[in-house]
């Protein structure tokens, strides 16, 4: 009984790190339409700077913040010199499908390479600023540590601020009417470009935020070529589709869900069935629920 | 240009690039010149095993350099070619070939892992071309078996022997005990299990991992969480660094803590300390190794790997990686001193096999090199970590355990290691 | 535009020429180029199968990693458990990822742009590690693929990275020459259409759904012969040797080639096996840190790759054609 609680608070905690994850693909998507593969480079690239601003000022309170605005910047810079120059040049032909994923590829292996050359591709490490042991409960011990509270409660703030801005501002009607409409979006007066780049912009914090929360929720280590980050780009993406790439609460819903599932199977399965469950999962929605689970459209095309 | 056309021709263009790269005519010997050797090791540099084992080329460097800065060996400095394999054994295969075909490599040292291992030996066809692969990183017991490679030589003592010293402690200290088990779920895991079922030993509960998966966010967790569903009185940990690291620091997170028994593959403390496992937790849990411990600066051996670390290794902290590395370099230096001025690959694998049992060498236990065996180190000591990580042998001397890797019984050993050459240097 | 007529007899013909000119280079060149020669013909199969996939058929792929794991462990079974013979292996790995291959198509074939995407991504991110379910699929160290000595007819200094070298190029020209014909045919026509105007092509009369599939079944099937074929080179099979990096290093080859243009497919091949080897030379010729050797072949690719989204993005060949026609046009519509 025990063991199903904590394989539960395993699951949520995992899943609400894929959940910021999940938030910044759909929110590129929603304001781009474009799906950017370079978000786990983008993510990983601020996590390094946040390692950086650990090592000058010693504290991981400050990293977090300002990782979570350097990925902001950095998303924003992105946005405005890379991607509107893609946009412009492969719309046509056969290339137009896959032009933007292929280029997000593509920057992903730059930002690595370039992070390689500054950092070096050895583990570096963040020490989690907050104890890793679990609380009691009598005799047993929780696998919920302060560090994993604070996870948590850090990743229902930034969702409830990220919803509140999408869906009671002036700004985040800007974002959605941009993104489904532009044209008319641009006659209604709405600075279209702006928005959009404030839409990475957005995006490119979530996904700091998850790079700091995941390197400290794990065992600390930090490299160009971690696994942890390319399965955080795999899950975050998988949880995304699941979730039906149109809504927020449907990013957060297929994270909690792939984060669960994962968790169980892991427990009671087996470790190597991981990946493979991950897969099954993206595949059973797609064919039961084929816009996702928490979708408003009916059809599936992009 | 006719779309047709296309394929032949700009076939044509990249084969001409081949062309204009042809390689003129061999020398006598790959990698042997009048004054120098060139030597060639793939090795985890970056990735989920490499911390820890990134340490060793550069040891092994920096004792060639010592060799060298001494008059090398039959007049020749000897050159070591470092490529990063990430522990993923087709990586491993590729950097083999780029050694063997592009930097052509004499020999290749110390590879790492049992699965990159026995890789290279099939892909990059060691035994057809006589490529010696001297010293290999890993105790899988095959390796040492003459006949499936015949150009392999082992140096570290076999899981098998290992898990079988690891069961005679059990059987002398838990008898009746439930024991635990975590394991790497291939050959280098399976090799132990073996051992462990020739001493005896069953155990409450066996937790095979999947290389790699121990990155995995929450694996190691659920390995601590079956752990406390069975609750056994001593675990074994037989993984890797990384793994060991998880278990440890999980276990510590979820307050559990039983006697823990660490396999030597994944045992050495600053690594530990490198993956957050600080030395606290490693107090009291038992160690096993075949070399004398790096703590130990009595030894003379460690002495002097110290000084050639402090000299030409600057800034690296001294662990069993150095102790390691610095091995392999020591006995390759022996091998190819053995093998005599006119070098070559034939003449090294038989000055091995003919002299190899009576190299000079720090391990505690006697090396097992003849014509028909490639074994190298044959058994353990036992010891403890004390509060700083330090592994101390216990009862306070090195008391040696020596087996085979079939069902040869656990023996004391009366070896007495011979001196070491002067300064360092073998002769 | 005049149009040289060629036919198919000179088509083959060719081919065959370029195979005897690849058996005289095998006898003159390093064995390293040799053996890199092998790995450049996996590519070009692996290559082509997305260019039919995506360029043709207008489906994205980031999991074919996923199905050259398939072929790869497909050969490697029969040739362990029924000691088949190497050609038999092959034409086992194609049959047994073109099945696989029908099966996600059939999935495919309902979703497009990101969902197809995010869907092989998963497939590529959890099949290999199958193998560590399964004990004869010989979990995280693999299985051994061991096609043999070459036969003593060839001489007793007849290389093994010789034979591989001929193995892959018959191989690859053999698929190419039957790729090439399949779409110049009336698939072809069809895949193009669909991709372009599917509305269009539904009302023309043309099956779009199973028009898709066939394109992801051929093109699995040519993506497993590529897995036998890699396997083969480094005589294992392993989750370790189909890792993501190799479906993106494919959808990158494909993009650098042209992503409809067959023909260029020997330039994303050649691109991907030269790149390493160049970065390598270039790091060391400027005597680089640590970092930059690591890391500088993985900037070039990906560099690379974006130059070519950004300037070339249909590849150098249409590119080239494009230009020439818009000339051409320009110069006809001069011409009175």
């Amino acid at each position: 009984m025990f063991q199903i609680f904590n394989t539960f608070l395993i699951g949520i905690t995992a899943g609400s790190i894929y959940a910021l994850m999940a938030i910044a693909i759909v929110l590129v998507w929603r304001s781009t339409r474009v799906v950017n593969f370079a978000q786990a480079g983008m993510a990983l690239l601020s996590t390094y700077i946040g390692y950086e601003v650990i090592q000058q000022f010693g504290s991981y309170w400050l990293a977090l913040p300002l990782a979570m605005i350097s990925g902001a910047l950095v998303a924003a810079f992105i946005e405005l010199v890379f991607m509107r120059l893609l946009l412009k040049h492969s719309s046509q032909g056969a290339i137009a499908s896959i032009a933007p994923i292929i280029a997000t590829l593509g920057l992903l292996g730059v930002i690595k390479a370039f992070i390689g050359f500054i950092w070096g591709n050895q583990d570096v490490n963040i020490e989690s600023p907050l104890s890793n042991i679990g609380y009691s409960l009598g005799s047993q011990t929780l696998a919920l540590s302060p560090m994993k509270l604070f996870i948590l409660v850090a990743v229902s703030v930034l969702l409830i601020s990220l919803t509140f801005i999408f869906q009671k501002t002036n700004l985040g009607l800007a974002l959605r009417a941009s993104a489904h409409a532009p044209e008319i979006s641009r006659l209604a007066g709405i600075r279209v470009d702006f928005v959009r780049t404030f839409g990475w912009a957005l995006a490119g914090a979530a996904g700091g935020a998850a790079g700091m929360l995941q390197t400290a929720n794990g065992n600390g280590a930090l490299a160009p070529d971690s696994l942890e980050f390319s399965l955080l780009l795999a899950f975050g993406f998988i949880a995304a589709v699941i979730g039906g790439l149109d809504s927020l609460l449907g990013a957060v819903v297929g994270a909690l869900v792939l984060g669960l599932v994962l968790a169980f199977v892991l427990t009671y399965v087996g470790g190597s069935l991981v990946f493979i469950t991950a897969f099954l999962l993206l595949l059973v929605v797609l064919i039961v629920r084929p816009a996702g689970i928490i979708s408003q459209r009916a059809g599936r095309r992009a | 240009m006719n779309r047709r056309k296309l394929i032949p021709a700009s076939a044509v263009i990249a084969a001409a690039s081949m062309l204009l790269s042809a390689a003129p005519a061999q020398a006598a010997e790959p990698g042997v010149t009048a004054t120098s050797i060139k030597l060639g090791i793939t090795i985890p540099m970056t990735g989920i095993a490499s911390p820890g084992y990134n340490k060793i080329p550069g040891a092994m460097k920096a004792y060639f350099d010592y060799v060298n800065a001494n008059g090398g060996v039959n007049g020749r400095k000897i050159n070591l070619v470092v490529k990063d394999d990430q522990y993923i054994p087709t990586l491993a295969v590729a950097k083999a070939n780029e050694l063997i075909l592009k930097d052509k490599v004499f020999a290749l040292v110390g590879t790492l892992g049992t699965a990159s291992n026995k890789a290279i030996a099939r892909s990059a066809q060691l035994s057809n071309r006589g490529i010696p692969a001297l010293f290999v990183n890993t105790g899988f017991s095959g390796f040492a078996d003459k006949k499936a490679y015949p150009t392999t030589f082992s140096l570290l003592p076999s899981y098998q022997m290992e898990a079988k010293v690891i069961g005679k402690y059990l059987d002398e200290n838990f008898k009746g005990q439930k024991v635990g088990l975590i394991y790497q779920d291939d050959d280098f895991g399976l090799d132990a299990l073996n051992g462990f079922k020739q001493a005896k030993i069953d155990f409450a509960v066996k937790i095979p991992y999947a290389s790699g998966s121990q990155a995995v966010a929450g694996v190691a967790g659920t390995w601590i969480t079956k752990l406390q569903a069975a609750k056994p009185d001593v675990v074994v940990l037989f993984g890797v660094s990384s793994a060991t690291a998880a278990a440890l620091g999980n276990a510590f997170a979820y307050k559990y803590s039983p006697k823990w028994i660490l396999g030597s593959v994944g045992g050495d403390a600053v690594t530990l300390a490198a993956n957050k496992v600080p030395p606290a937790l490693l107090a009291g849990a038992k160690g096993f190794s075949f070399a004398p411990a790096p703590s130990d600066s009595s030894d003379e051996y460690i002495k002097m790997f110290m000084d050639v670390n402090s000299t030409y290794n600057k800034g690296v902290a001294f662990d069993n990686n150095i102790v390691a590395g610095m091995t392999s370099a020591f006995l390759t230096v022996q091998a190819l001193k053995a093998a005599g001025p006119k070098l070559t690959r034939k003449g090294l694998i038989a000055a091995i096999e003919k002299s190899g049992a009576s190299f000079a060498n720090p391990s505690l236990t006697p090396f097992a090199y003849s014509a028909t065996s490639h074994v190298g180190a044959t058994g353990y000591w036992i010891g403890t970590y004390d509060a700083t990580g330090a592994l101390k042998p216990d009862g306070g001397k090195y008391t040696v355990y020596t087996t085979d890797s079939g069902t040869g019984a656990v023996v004391t050993s009366t070896y007495k290691r011979p001196a070491m050459p002067a300064k360092g240097l073998p002769n | 535009m005049h149009k040289l007529k060629s036919t198919n007899a000179s088509r083959f013909l060719g081919f065959v020429v370029l195979g005897i000119f690849l058996v005289y280079l095998s006898n003159t060149v390093d064995e390293l180029r040799v053996y890199q020669g092998a790995t450049v013909a996996m590519y070009v199969i692996a290559i082509s199968s997305i260019i039919l996939l995506t360029g043709y058929s207008g489906q994205v792929s980031l999991g074919h990693g996923a199905l050259l794991a398939v072929g790869g462990y497909g050969a490697a079974l029969l040739r362990n458990n029924f000691n088949a013979p190497v050609w038999l292996c092959f034409v086992g790995a194609v049959l047994f990822a073109a099945f696989w291959g029908a099966l996600l198509g059939v999935t495919a074939a309902r979703l497009s742009g990101p969902y197809l995407a995010g869907t092989t991504l998963a497939l590529a991110v959890g099949l290999p590690s199958i193998a560590n379910q399964f004990k004869f699929l010989g979990g995280e160290q693999g299985l051994i693929f061991d096609i043999g000595l070459p036969p003593a007819s060839l001489g007793e200094m007849f290389s093994q990275y010789k034979w591989f070298f001929w193995i892959a190029s018959l191989t690859a020209l053999i698929s190419m020459w039957w790729l090439q014909n399949l779409l110049r045919s009336r698939y072809g026509r069809t895949w193009r259409a669909v991709r372009t105007q599917s509305v269009a092509a539904e009302l023309a009369g043309i099956h779009v759904a199973r028009s898709k599939v066939l394109a992801f079944t051929i093109s699995a099937g040519l993506a497993g012969l590529a897995g036998a074929l890699l396997s083969m080179t480094i005589s294992t099979v392993s989750p370790g040797a189909f890792p993501l990096t190799l479906s993106f290093a494919l959808a990158t080859g494909a993009v650098l080639s042209g992503i409809n243009t067959l023909g260029g497919v020997m330039i994303g091949a050649v691109t991907l096996v030269a790149i390493p080897d160049i970065a390598d030379a270039i790091a060391h010729r400027i005597g680089a840190s640590e970092n930059v050797i690591t890391n500088l072949p993985g900037l070039m690719v990906s560099g690379l790759l974006i130059l070519t989204v950004l300037f070339v993005p249909n590849g150098p060949v249409e590119q080239h054609r494009a230009r020439k026609a818009r000339h051409h046009a320009v110069l006809t519509s001069t011409k009175k």
